[in-house]
């Protein structure tokens, strides 16, 4: 099967929330975590979202392969940032050399050297728990919230009736063209068809997805007028509709909200008043400039 | 005074926007309350179009020229809104798979309900009648993707019915079921009538329909009604070649016309007695994870000159048997051999040139620009050289009868040009057994019939293989029968043996058919099985 539903009902913190507070509170979240670069609160935060992860019921077995995949890239990405020291130079115009690393090879007659300095080694390790705290919050969403309920809580934020059910539809069609593009996948590989052996630049290569592309999407149009036929037929989108799942706001929710918003404009705030900028500590500052 | 009919149909005529000339013409006909009328023609006569004026998606989602009256209830229906319309007119489509819109069976099924903004309270007693009505209650709280095609059907149908609608229209409702499910659904649909629906059926398989009785009968041809009345005469108004009637009224009515030529199939038994099996499975067992095994134990071996038929219900596991003999997938024990080489040790590539897989739609593979590079694509990937291929394109050509095509783009071609694409496209990679996942899914009875006719006849295949659970087309055209049930074969021979055991077949949700019946009654003066104009002259 291509697609299993990471969703189930699990005892979660999360889950003990109506899933309109939590998305209002993870946006607040969000807002709060880039309002700052000063790793001391970035650590405050990433601890926060860390809490959240073990208090949901995860296993590490089912949400290792999104871990692996989103850990190695942020950590890449960090790594890149450091080695190059291009990253945070809107942040701090003088830096603290701790070690100037040479290279014992010469490029074109170019030996290159890396300066390690405590605001690059800081501004990684910034960037690093912000971007871990941003994605352990976001990689929670799709193991807690329940697929059936995607419309109505976004009916719930505001959202029109008809984009907020096609949220219910994305979900509802995702295995149908899970499995269409695996009959086609299935088709071409008995014609000869290695994916693997995909080659060339990268026009070249989404040329030769073709045979993959074009029947999967020629089916999903043909599959639409069904959908559209099947929608009009009972009635959709002539009046308000009524939403068979309900959502109630409970205290605690009401109190997320409050809580999640309370710190958001707080952290605004702050950060207006320059509260929170890229830090690095002051003993620090002692050591040689670049 | 009687209430009037819930459905009349007066002097319809329809003409697409974008079509030069009406898809249907002067129709007119009335569905007292209670009444089951089935509409009976081949792709293309207008059937669905007729539906599409009565439920009212014509005018509304599709444009076009219309004229004449549709009256429900005796109140003209034209300028209502799609909402009052659809709770009197209830329509099932072809395809559940694209119909249910719901995650789960209880929103499917409150679906039109919510969209008529009822309270929730009222919604969720309707939606819990309809289930139980159906007899689906036990699948209220299950996710739609994991049902099989019978639930699907019956969970579509609660979805139509919780709206109330005192007139049905079931678009081809067989399609995708297997016989024993597309009986359950045929016996459902009676119940209703005898309740007081009024259903329209359409369906070109006749003689499963005819099973639950017709009030009335009406065929349709090139957009206008051939014959509207009773069942009875049905037999003399309408050409058997097009609709499928049952086995019994076809040998009457052939008995009465000149003996017809059919076409002889260009696989050979006796040449491939002598020759090596190209295909052998060897002990193979095969399951997604440890615990759950689709495949136990299969033991076969495929010879040139066979024709295999797989029958077997949904689910029974004979795509995934297909799936080995062509090595996209490969057995977790036990072995399968292309021409004496494991699968373990080949890629699908490589066993290509042996076995030609043809999926069930051609939409699956079409994606070239032209037919020419579409049938190139496969000898290609093989390897071929260019002279070889240019070769093998014009032979694919030339046996599918496509000749002058070439510069086509394939997706532009008919279905039946499509599907000869997909099939060329598999003969230019010269493989030597054809594979066929329902191939006659999507075709009316006419098309599919003189399809399999013309692949049959073909040279260049030296044995055919199709999984179907049409029992008729494994009677007419096999040589071999497979019964597959939950994953093991549960009987080989040839169909003369293997369908006369018809405890077996009803065992393996197979229906007996009247073909099958016909066929057994006369096969000691026949010897073996063959199609109902055939049995006109024995």
């Amino acid at each position: 099967m291509l697609v299993t539903w990471r969703y189930r009902k699990r005892r979660s913190l999360v889950q003990s929330f109506d899933p309109r507070a939590w998305i209002i509170f993870y946006l607040c979240f969000m807002g709060v975590t880039i309002s700052f670069w000063d790793v001391r609160i970035l650590a405050i935060l990433f601890g926060l979202s860390l809490g959240i992860v073990i208090s949901s019921g995860l296993t590490w077995r089912e949400t290792r392969r999104a871990w692996l995949f989103i850990g190695g890239f942020i950590i890449y990405f960090s790594l890149f940032t450091f080695l190059t020291g291009r990253g945070g130079m809107e942040f701090y115009t003088e830096e603290h050399v701790i070690r100037n690393v040479q290279a014992s090879f010469t490029l074109f007659g170019w030996r290159p050297v890396l300066h390690i300095t405590v605001e690059r080694i800081f501004y990684a390790l910034s960037m690093l728990v912000r971007v871990f705290s941003l994605a352990s919050m976001t990689i929670l969403i799709p193991y807690s919230f329940n697929p059936a309920q995607y419309g109505v809580t976004f009916r719930g934020l505001g959202l029109p009736d008809k984009i907020a059910y096609a949220m219910d539809l994305t979900m509802r069609f995702v295995p149908t063209y899970a499995r269409d593009f695996q009959i086609t996948m299935d088709a071409q590989r008995a014609r000869g068809y290695e994916i693997e052996k995909l080659r060339g630049g990268l026009l070249a290569q989404v040329r030769k997805l073709a045979p993959l592309i074009v029947p999967v999407t020629i089916q999903a149009i043909a599959g639409s007028e069904d959908i559209i036929d099947a929608m009009d037929l009972r009635a959709f989108g002539i009046q308000p509709r009524t939403w068979l799942e309900e959502l109630h706001y409970r205290p605690r929710d009401r109190a997320l909200i409050v809580a999640g918003v309370g710190c958001f404009l707080f952290s605004l705030a702050l950060s207006i008043y320059g509260v929170g900028t890229f830090w690095v500590p002051e003993a620090l500052k002692s050591l040689p400039l670049l | 005074m009687n209430p009037p009919p819930p459905l009349v149909v007066e002097d319809l005529t329809f003409r697409y926007r974008d079509r030069g000339s009406p898809s249907i013409s002067s129709i007119s006909f009335e569905l007292p309350a209670g009444h089951l009328l089935l509409l009976a023609g081949s792709s293309g006569c207008g059937k669905t179009t007729l539906a599409r004026c009565i439920n009212g998606l014509i005018p509304r989602s599709y444009k076009g020229e219309l004229s004449g009256r549709i009256l429900l209830h005796g109140q003209n229906a034209a300028g209502w809104p799609l909402a009052r319309i659809s709770q009197l007119v209830g329509t099932v489509l072809q395809d559940p798979e694209r119909q249910i819109l719901g995650t789960r069976v209880l929103n499917e099924v409150a679906f039109g309900l919510e969209n008529l903004g009822l309270p929730r309270v009222e919604i969720l007693e309707r939606v819990d009648r309809a289930v139980e009505h159906l007899g689906i209650s036990a699948l209220r709280d299950r996710e739609t993707h994991n049902l099989s095609g019978g639930e699907k059907q019956k969970v579509a149908l609660a979805g139509v019915l919780a709206m109330r609608p005192s007139l049905l229209i079931l678009d081809e409702p067989l399609a995708s079921l297997d016989p024993a499910s597309a009986q359950e659904a045929l016996a459902l649909v009676r119940r209703l009538i005898d309740e007081g629906m009024s259903v329209l059926m359409i369906e070109h398989r006749v003689e499963d329909v005819l099973r639950i009785h017709p009030d009335q009968v009406m065929f349709m041809s090139e957009g206008r009604v051939r014959y509207q009345g009773p069942v009875a005469g049905l037999e003399h108004a309408v050409d058997y070649r097009e609709v499928k009637l049952p086995a019994e009224m076809v040998i009457a009515r052939a008995a009465q016309e000149p003996q017809a030529q059919f076409p002889s199939p260009a696989i050979r038994r006796s040449l491939g007695l002598a020759r090596p099996p190209l295909v052998q499975f060897e002990g193979v067992r095969f399951g997604y994870d440890a615990a759950d095994s689709v495949l136990h134990d299969i033991n076969l071996e495929i010879r040139p000159g066979e024709v295999i038929a797989v029958l077997g219900p949904n689910g029974a596991g004979k795509t995934t048997l297909v799936k080995h003999a062509i090595g996209l997938l490969k057995p977790t024990a036990g072995r399968v051999l292309v021409q004496g080489r494991d699968t373990h040790e080949l890629s699908v590539a490589q066993v290509a040139s042996t076995l030609g897989y043809v999926f069930q739609s051609p939409s699956h593979m079409l994606f070239a620009p032209t037919v020419r590079e579409e049938l190139a694509f496969g000898p290609t990937n093989l390897g071929h050289t260019p002279d070889l291929i240019q070769q093998e394109v014009q032979e694919a050509l030339k046996i599918v009868n496509l000749t002058g095509l070439e510069a086509d783009p394939p997706l532009a071609l008919s279905f039946g040009q499509q599907k000869r694409v997909s099939i060329a496209a598999i003969l230019a990679m010269r493989s030597r057994i054809l594979v066929m996942d329902e191939p006659t899914a999507g075709q009316d009875f006419r098309n599919y019939m003189s399809f399999m006719d013309s692949i049959l006849a073909m040279p260049g295949f030296e044995a055919v293989l199709f999984i179907t659970h049409d029992v008729d087309l494994a009677v007419v055209y096999a040589t071999r029968v497979l019964l597959v049930s939950q994953g093991r074969i549960a009987a080989d021979g040839p169909p003369e043996e293997v369908l006369a055991d018809t405890g077996l077949l009803t065992r393996c949700r197979l229906v007996p058919t009247s073909l099958l019946h016909a066929n057994l009654e006369r096969l000691p003066r026949t010897g073996r099985f063959v199609r109902a104009e055939a049995l006109a002259r024995v």
